[in-house]
């Protein structure tokens, strides 16, 4: 006869060999390696909680301590790979195998490992796939989490930084698998209950609290002037022409540059209550003024970000905080809401082809995904209107109809130069010398062409939807794209016949006056003045203070 | 909340010299004396592989503040650094010396405005640098002698650095923001001769804490603390002229004596904090974090020592 509960078994085996270990839930942190190695196996898929930004530092450290003869060939599943332990486990032979999402400071290190055959390499995932997958064919067998605060019971309090814990959390724990908590501090009572304790077997005080990066601070004091314009642009050109209440912004000075311009600019032209009033974001600081200003009314968040929590505790009218008073972020359910609940993406790259293909990758960096892909996508799955949707639906079309759906805006901004004077605008993205290295047959692509629907650089809009093949596409795309070499190969004709049909717009076509791009025209042109938006509720880390 | 003056006047920090300039005087009032269009340039930098400005990175030139004639000269920090070289320093010095030479005749002003924005001496024309600002430190003290007022106002990007906080001390009187900074040697150079232990320059709370507005208003360094908006600095430099003490020996002496106490008490101190906490002042942890107008009300309650003016 079969049997039909090995699993359950072998997680009550696993549980009866760490007994003399554990006191309850308690694990002690000396006991915390030691047991790490009798419960993980080889072989095991593996979540060391690494999200975008909270990572499980000390379960991490202990975990590269476990002797590679005894637990080795794991299979990592999480979202970041943030910290340099998560690589040590693969340079150490405890792990082999990985699927992630984002790798931040570590691109580069990942990048050196998976050329010396250190890592197998599943896939690079956006966010919600892979924890899609943790329900399908990554579950894992023992998650590593990091929360604020556990009682004896197991009930944990993350704190604003929930992100990917209760994701984890309900596809291990629901699976027969094992869940290891660390914990800043044991109490007699959590604040609020953000994982159940019968979902958690085990508990440690780690020695420090747990890491969190500061991954959404962008300097007003370094916003430049084309960023500044690039912000104009994209406000009259963008957001005045589609009015999309509902959206997200990506991370960067050109967002971070619109968010500092809607109490002034987009206040000029009669935006406020008209555009961007609900949001899928994380606490970027540059949003305060707008939301002191009255622009916002609701946000939900992906994390957190160090230094905003006060601020964010004092607003709950528009951040979703919890009953005791801080804010509750999540991590799927935000992604979630970003893909089918917003109008639009706005964000920066690095690279953008002639098809519109828009990449972050650089032959020696991979940084994976993150959410981007999500966000910077048109959800097929949508069936619920707005005008904002449904004009972009119709002008790809070309005509408008019952059966004309409509389109999510898909807004890349760059400047035609980035950093080292390096060409933004490409023939062929770096991303395919990648794969070709690392034998991809997917080059990893942040977002592709087909869901590209504007580009927006100092030279001006150009609009995808109103281009009717790839040859429009292409010099719409060199239309913009200024004094790179792409730009200048442009073929002057039909730039200018685009240009007639509105799919190119120069700041002049918009009636932008480019004397008006001045730093002065920002809400706030330092991390103090926002600090002074917020009533002083805004904590920034040190490193950004100049006072 | 919505920080009015944040949100809707220009920032002094962020304004280049001619924008200062506009935003302190009278509308339409000034007179530019040497302009972009006369082109008078540095003969060196050429030699460095380096563009020139129209105007050296000084404008110098006369006007009104609420209708009282007066003369203003402003650095550029943004080109070369707001430094002090052969043909800035020559306009600077030209002009303080027709102040002087003018006073008591149909042509005086009421009072100078040196809206100095600098880290000192231009490196590439050093030796004239250097006679600029002792040139400039003469021509100082004689305008004063003449009995017109010298209004030194700190808030740019470059502060008030090398020679430019020299230039600075000597002035009749100081106006600052919070993000100005007065000092000689500049972070970067303390660091660099005396080591990362002596002074982080990257810590740039730090770098605040000791040559920031807030820090020199209290310690006496500056006489007037302003928001850091340009209409901010022009109705503080609209109310000065009548408050400056005399030029005179008596002046001298008292501030002599005032610096010779401050030596005393604070001259083991490494820190600021640690001088706030000798002088009993409240939250001295916490002086930077005050609010503009916290800070405003600490400093009306403190009053001000100020130093030799």
């Amino acid at each position: 006869m079969t049997d039909w509960t090995k699993q359950r078994k072998e997680r009550a085996r696993r549980l009866e060999e760490v007994a003399s270990l554990v006191s309850g839930k308690v694990v002690q942190p000396a006991s915390v390696t030691p047991l790490l190695e009798r419960i993980i196996c080889s072989g095991d898929r593996v979540c060391l909680e690494g999200d975008n930004q909270k990572q499980a530092d000390f379960l991490a450290e202990c975990l590269t301590q476990v002797d590679p003869s005894q637990v080795h060939d794991l299979h990592i599943v999480q979202s970041g790979l943030v910290l340099s332990e998560h690589l040590d486990l693969f340079r150490l032979g405890i792990a082999r195998k990985l699927d992630f999402s984002y790798s931040g400071p570590q691109s580069s290190a990942i990048a050196r490992a998976l050329d010396q055959g250190k890592i197998e390499l599943g896939a690079i995932h956006t966010y919600i796939e892979l924890f899609a997958r943790y329900f399908i064919d990554l579950t894992p067998n023992v998650a590593l989490i990091a929360a604020v605060s556990a009682d004896r019971n197991g009930n944990l309090y993350t704190g604003p930084n929930t992100e990917d814990t209760p994701t984890i959390v309900e596809a291990t724990a629901y699976k027969n698998g094992i869940v290891i908590a660390q914990v800043n501090k044991i109490v007699d009572e959590v604040p609020r209950i953000d994982i159940p304790g019968d979902q958690v077997d085990f508990i440690v005080e780690a020695p420090k609290p747990f890491y969190v990066e500061p991954l959404f601070t962008r300097d007003p004091g370094a916003v430049t002037e084309t960023q500044i314009l690039m912000a104009m642009i994209a406000l009259k050109g963008i957001y005045a022409e589609y009015r999309p209440r509902r959206l997200n912004h990506g991370i960067g000075f050109a967002t971070a540059a619109i968010e500092l311009l809607l109490p002034t600019y987009g206040e000029q032209l009669g935006l406020r209550g008209e555009v961007a009033t609900h949001w899928a974001l994380n606490p970027h600081p540059t949003l305060i003024p707008a939301i002191e200003s009255g622009w916002v009314q609701q946000i939900h968040c992906f994390g957190s970000e160090v230094g905003m929590d006060r601020y964010m505790s004092a607003r709950p009218d528009v951040y979703f905080i919890g009953h005791e008073g801080t804010l509750r972020s999540n991590r799927l359910l935000c992604q979630n809401a970003g893909l089918y609940a917003c109008d639009m993406f706005i964000g920066s790259t690095l690279q953008i082809d002639l098809a519109g293909n828009s990449s972050t990758v650089t032959p020696d960096r991979i940084a994976g995904f993150g959410g981007a892909p999500n966000m910077g996508s048109d959800a097929h799955g949508r069936r619920h209107v707005s005008d904002a949707w449904l004009k972009a639906g119709h002008e790809a079309a070309g005509h408008d109809g019952p059966l004309v759906r409509g389109r999510k805006l898909v807004v890349q901004m760059v400047e035609t130069f980035g950093e080292g004077m390096k060409p933004a605008f490409v023939e062929e993205l770096d991303s395919i010398a990648l794969a070709r290295k690392l034998g991809m047959p997917l080059a990893p692509v942040m977002i592709f062409g087909d869901d590209v629907t504007h580009i927006v650089t100092e030279e001006g809009i150009a609009n995808l939807l109103l281009c009717r093949d790839a040859d429009e596409v292409e010099q719409a795309i060199r239309g913009v794209a200024g004094y790179t070499p792409v730009g200048l190969a442009r073929d002057r004709a039909k730039v200018e016949a685009l240009r007639q049909r509105g799919v190119i717009r120069r700041p002049e076509d918009l009636g932008i006056d480019l004397l008006q791009a001045d730093r002065n025209l920002l809400a706030a042109r330092s991390i103090r003045d926002l600090v002074t938006w917020s009533d002083g509720l805004y904590a920034p880390p040190s490193k950004f203070r100049n006072w | 909340m919505i920080p009015e003056n944040v949100m809707n006047e220009p920032s002094w920090y962020e304004s280049s010299a001619r924008a200062r300039i506009n935003g302190l005087l009278d509308a339409d009032s000034f007179s530019e004396i040497l302009g972009p269009v006369d082109r008078v340039m540095s003969p060196h930098l050429a030699l460095f592989d380096l563009p020139p400005a129209f105007d050296d990175g000084m404008i110098i030139g006369r006007g009104s503040i609420d209708g009282r004639s007066v003369a203003v000269a402003a650095q550029e920090g943004q080109f070369m650094g707001g430094t002090f070289a052969e043909v800035s320093g020559a306009k600077l010095v030209g002009l303080l010396r027709a102040v002087a030479r003018s006073a008591g005749t149909p042509q005086a002003v009421s009072t100078v405005f040196l809206l100095l924005d600098t880290g000192g001496v231009r490196l590439q024309e050093a030796n004239a640098g250097e006679m600029a600002v002792s040139e400039t430190i003469r021509a100082i003290l004689d305008v004063r002698k003449a009995g017109v007022p010298v209004v030194a106002l700190i808030g740019g990007r470059a502060g008030a650095f090398g020679g430019g906080g020299l230039v600075t001390a000597c002035c009749s009187h100081i106006i600052i923001s919070e993000q100005g900074r007065i000092s000689v040697s500049g972070p970067e150079v303390i660091e660099t001769n005396k080591g990362v232990e002596e002074f982080d320059s990257r810590d740039r709370a730090l770098v605040w804490r000791v040559t920031g507005g807030r820090s020199r208003v209290l310690l006496g360094g500056a006489d007037a603390y302003v928001k850091g908006d340009i209409a901010s600095f022009r109705k503080s430099a609209a109310q000065v002229s009548n408050s400056v003490p005399s030029f005179s020996l008596q002046t001298l002496e008292q501030e002599q004596e005032r610096l010779e106490q401050r030596l005393q008490a604070y001259g083991g101190c490494r820190d600021t904090p640690e001088i706030w906490t000798i002088a009993g002042l409240p939250t001295p942890d916490g002086i930077a974090d005050l609010t503009e107008d916290e800070f405003i009300r600490l400093l009306a309650k403190e009053g001000i020592r100020h130093d030799a003016r």
